[in-house]
């Protein structure tokens, strides 16, 4: 029981950063925009996250900060693809290269400054709840927080307008156009909201899961986000799935070590999240049920009224 | 066709001497796998350099993340080239590319650190730190109540596995009953990962973390939790103000300073050089207020020991995890043989693959 | 608000218009990166100068960088056919893993082979297994219609951990302290350097097949084919081309290059198998292919340029100290400016005047 409690915090707690990024990315695709540069703007985020709680002493600051930073990247990227009419996919490279190199070229006087973090809500009266007490005590409310985005962005998808729009634009620009759906404005929105999802991903690293700032401190959680997308096959719901089976994957294999009881060799657990969506990627062409939510139409395809 | 070649290596050579003829300053170079950063590896062997450029006539320079292989061979080849005098490469990778460089550049002096490989005009290096991870382990035995220790360690490589036993002897000194779990992260480096793997541990009971990784995540799992950690690569007590207990630290500067001065003098000689506590290129940082003043007299006084060569780390009797005898009474490993360690020994939980 | 730009795309592009297109990125993002170089106190002109010199300024460093630059541009090469046909592999990087694990698994079985019946056979491994790497989306792809570029994306992650598994586990040379590395090849398997320098025969071979490539893409009928169901994949089906085989013949070839530059960086550059043999070449390789505008000629003139980048911030770390992120943070401006620069060269901008 203790174990099961322990595997499920872990996962809990280490599922955020995943979370959030391919929620945004989930967003940005919606849209029909690819952006690789997760990686980097979370990078990005981390650093300014880290960065301005520390200088103006405020965590909701820092927040906002990591967001603007990442946010401004993803602007970048938003720009050359909708107006410039940019190749999405190296337009994305470019984000995660600039994003990585910047993060460690500017942030090498933070290193190994200590700054503020999010705390676990532990030592309250959060101990003695039943069941789920030792669970949440671990946790800290940014965690807990993240999990709140999964309904809100069911929502805005699937019974709002913007929802509407959102999905048009991605589905079937020409069309959503026609139909007097502002699809740059649109694209433009969607691709910021990544970005700063993206920001608050890092900040989760650099603020409460591991605190402080390091180079290359997300160790590719930001391609992983991506990938979690395509598993998730664009549902929000399906997202928080991939983050926690992520998270779960991650604690089953130190467990395993720690415990001295190894079900699955490291290197298939490793690979897991990998082959999963894979398959989960090949099962939904196969399938084709609506059901599982599909391939926005258009996306990766810039759009203009013109052509 | 040939005549060109000859001219062409001509004037190579014409341009390495003019470098070398134009820097009057005694040039030492170094060579980090990894960003300097702020606590680990590559850090420690910065702040060597930086006792090295204090010299006076020295010039010092770094290139840091330098991947191994092709990437390091023309890094080094290029200190070469521009004449530096002296070239530390700080990673067991670079053992094949820094012996490649130095058998072109035999007027140049090569350190590499944790290989094993030499020339007449490269030795290697390391420090004994199983000697400083024996002292943390008698701390961690002395403060542990669950009688479970974690450690959270990258690739099982000799060096760690070296350390890993070291230390487990260090706690059954203090603590015969208690138990070293080991969990392999197979990273040096990766924050996130290595706190995982630290929250495994303390999942499991563990009461003491101490770690073989560049990040100071291990401490961060350990103050979070409440429990007590022992640090590596330098003190990490401000990343852990009350879990930190002590840590066991290279200090590489008194070594490199003592290497530039052999090489300007004449007196270096190409051979293994691997020195302890008693030159102290390994040692222990301040122990926290929180060990008992008898434990930490204890420790400095088996310190004493080892540092006047008395105790004898891995000597008999002495058996592996499976309760084998390796070693009777009287024996003890050679350098030979704790540079190829790939076994642990008995109370340590955990598998060397 | 009436709209007062008109944009529309260029019937025929100018050669030297794009050149000043290109030449005015380049100028931007160097300009910045001076800036970023003055913020940080460090001397922007002096450090710009240094990179140059370090990259192409010696004969060593000429030939620093046309080593670096092998991996590179075999990778991109490969890439390139396949963007060709509107096939995005981003995968470049697990064919070149998947090659260089071809190429290592025949020099370590057959060490004793002389070397022209073990080179060849270690170069038909690669291309072997990196072409059947690059096959297994493509294949998904026709099948299933699964995006090649998340699948792509995905399998490097595999064959990194499969390479990983191998070095750490089954491959692991006995004697390597518990290093992850496999035994060093026998010198059979090592391809030979050229003369007394450090460049070795692979560079011919990247001559060689280069051209191949350059003629088959621009004067061949499947060259051709290529390009035309690329540009208009519904219209040259209408012409009863044979999309299908298509995809899978640049799938296979592109990982099969990309399998070659695996099995040169295995045996002339580490002489083994080792982790450290992934550093991102294949994420370089869709940057340079990009940049090149997909033609073979001017991917070996990018991959030189790019790798001359890599070798000669090496140069700035040693003189000023500036750190090695700084390579990589001109790498993106380049990328993005030229990539904004683009738009420029295929569109025209016109002001309207307002009535």
């Amino acid at each position: 029981m203790d174990d099961l409690i322990f595997i499920v915090a872990i996962t809990l707690k280490s599922s955020p950063a995943v979370l959030l990024a391919s929620l945004g990315e989930l967003i940005s695709e919606r849209g029909g925009i690819l952006n690789l540069g997760v990686e980097g703007m979370m990078l990005v985020g981390a650093l300014a996250g880290f960065v301005t709680a520390r200088q103006s002493a405020s965590l909701a600051l820092g927040l906002c900060g990591a967001m603007a930073a990442a946010g401004l990247l993803a602007l970048l990227h938003a720009f050359l693809c909708v107006h410039l009419r940019a190749d999405q996919v190296i337009s994305g490279l470019a984000v995660t290269i600039l994003g990585t190199g910047l993060s460690s070229f500017l942030g090498r006087p933070f290193i190994g400054q200590t700054g503020l973090h999010f705390s676990s809500i532990g030592g309250t009266w959060i101990d003695g709840l039943p069941l789920i007490g030792p669970l949440l005590a671990q946790q800290n409310l940014f965690g807990l927080l993240c999990l709140a985005a999964v309904p809100a962005l069911m929502y805005l998808l699937g019974r709002t307008w913007l929802g509407l729009y959102i999905r048009a634009a991605g589905q079937d620009p020409a069309a959503a156009d026609a139909a007097g759906v502002p699809v740059a404005a649109i694209r433009y929105g969607c691709t910021l909201f990544g970005g700063c999802m993206a920001g608050l991903a890092g900040a989760y690293l650099s603020l409460a899961y591991t605190p402080g700032w390091k180079e290359g401190m997300t160790g590719g959680q930001g391609w992983i986000a991506i990938a979690m997308v395509i598993f998730a096959t664009w549902h929000p719901l399906r997202a928080l799935l991939g983050a926690l089976l992520f998270g779960l994957l991650n604690a089953l294999q130190f467990y395993f070590q720690a415990t001295g009881i190894e079900l699955i060799p490291a290197y298939i657990l490793h690979m897991l999240p990998y082959l999963l969506t894979v398959g989960v990627l090949v099962l939904v062409t196969v399938l084709e049920k609506p059901v599982l939510g599909s391939v926005p139409g258009a996306l990766g395809k810039p759009f203009s009224r013109e052509e | 066709m040939k005549k060109l070649a000859v001219c062409l290596v001509s004037l190579m050579i014409l341009s390495a001497g003019l470098a070398m003829a134009a820097s009057q300053d005694f040039q030492v170079g170094f060579v980090y796998v990894s960003p300097v950063g702020n606590a680990g590896w590559s850090w420690a062997h910065d702040q060597g350099r930086l006792a090295v450029a204090k010299m006076p006539g020295v010039k010092t320079a770094y290139v840091e993340a330098v991947a191994e292989g092709q990437d390091a061979e023309r890094v080094i080849l290029n200190m070469a080239r521009k004449g530096y005098n002296l070239i530390f490469t700080t990673s067991y990778g670079y053992m094949d590319p820094t012996l490649k460089v130095a058998r072109k550049f035999p007027h140049t002096v090569f350190m590499h650190c944790s290989g094993f490989k030499t020339a007449k005009n490269m030795g290697n290096y390391f420090g004994r730190m199983y000697q400083a991870r024996y002292l943390t382990g008698m701390v961690a035995g002395a403060m542990t109540k669950s009688r479970i220790i974690g450690y959270v360690a990258a690739f099982p490589i000799p060096e760690v596995i070296r350390g890993i036993n070291a230390f487990t002897l260090g706690v059954q000194r203090m603590n015969p009953a208690a138990q070293v779990r080991v969990v392999w992260t197979k990273t040096w480096y990766d924050p996130a990962t290595e706190k995982e793997a630290a929250k495994s541990l303390l999942d499991v009971g563990a009461d003491v973390l101490t770690q073989h990784q560049d990040s100071p995540a291990v401490q961060e799992a350990a103050q979070e939790k409440g429990v007590y950690s022992i640090g590596y690569n330098s003190d990490m007590s401000k990343f852990a103000p009350q879990a930190h207990l002590v840590a066991a630290v290279w200090h590489w500067g008194p070594f490199y300073r003592e290497m530039v001065t052999q090489v300007r003098r004449g007196t270096w000689k190409p051979k293994a050089y691997w020195y302890g506590l008693k030159k102290g290129i390994v040692d222990i940082s301040p122990m926290a207020k929180t060990v008992p003043a008898a434990v930490q007299q204890k420790v400095m006084a088996v310190r004493q020991a080892i540092s006047d060569g008395k105790l004898k780390i891995f000597a008999g009797p002495l058996s592996d995890q499976a309760g084998k005898v390796r070693l009777t009474a009287g024996q003890a490993l050679t350098d030979k043989q704790l540079l190829g360690m790939t076994w642990f020994v008995k109370g340590v939980v955990g598998s060397t693959q | 608000m009436g709209m007062r730009f008109k944009i529309s795309r260029r019937q025929n592009p100018r050669r030297l218009h794009s050149g000043l297109v290109l030449l005015a990125a380049v100028g931007l993002s160097l300009v910045i990166c001076a800036l970023l170089l003055e913020q940080q106190g460090k001397p922007s002109l002096r450090g710009l100068m240094l990179l140059f010199q370090g990259a192409f300024g010696s004969g060593w460093a000429l030939q620093d960088s046309l080593i670096k630059a092998v991996p590179i541009f075999l990778c991109s090469l490969g890439v390139a056919i396949a963007f060709r046909l509107q096939i995005w592999n981003i995968g470049a990087e697990g064919q070149y893993a998947l090659g260089a694990l071809g190429a290592s698994w025949v020099a370590l079985h057959f060490p004793d082979l002389p070397w022209f019946v073990l080179q060849p056979a270690m170069l038909v491994a690669a291309t072997v297994c990196g072409g059947l790497w690059g096959l297994l989306p493509a294949v998904l792809k026709l099948r299933m219609r699964a995006n090649e570029i998340i699948i792509t994306l995905m399998l490097n992650y595999i064959a990194i951990f499969l390479l990983d598994y191998l070095v750490y586990g089954p491959w692991k040379d006995p004697s390597s302290f518990g290093f992850p590395m496999t035994r060093m090849f026998s010198q059979n398997a090592v391809v030979a350097k050229i003369g007394a320098g450090d460049l070795h025969w692979g560079i011919l071979l990247c001559l060689v097949i280069g051209m191949l490539v350059w003629i088959f893409l621009g004067f061949t009928r499947l060259g051709y084919e290529i390009r035309a169901c690329g540009e208009n994949v519904q219209a040259a089906r209408y012409a009863r081309m044979p999309y299908a085989a298509l995809v899978l013949l640049v799938m296979a070839a592109s990982g099969a290059l990309a399998g070659w530059a695996g099995f040169l960086e295995a045996s002339a550059s580490l002489n083994r198998l080792e982790p450290s043999i992934m550093a991102g070449y294949g994420y370089t390789a869709i940057v340079v292919a990009w940049l090149a505008r997909l033609n073979p000629l001017f991917i070996g003139l990018a991959a030189f340029l790019l790798a001359g980048l890599r070798v000669g911030v090496e140069q700035l770390q040693l003189e000023l100290q500036i750190p090695a992120s700084f390579g990589q943070i001109m790498e993106g401006l380049i990328l993005m400016t030229v990539l904004g620069g683009s738009f420029f060269v295929t569109y025209q901008i016109r002001l309207l005047k307002k009535e």
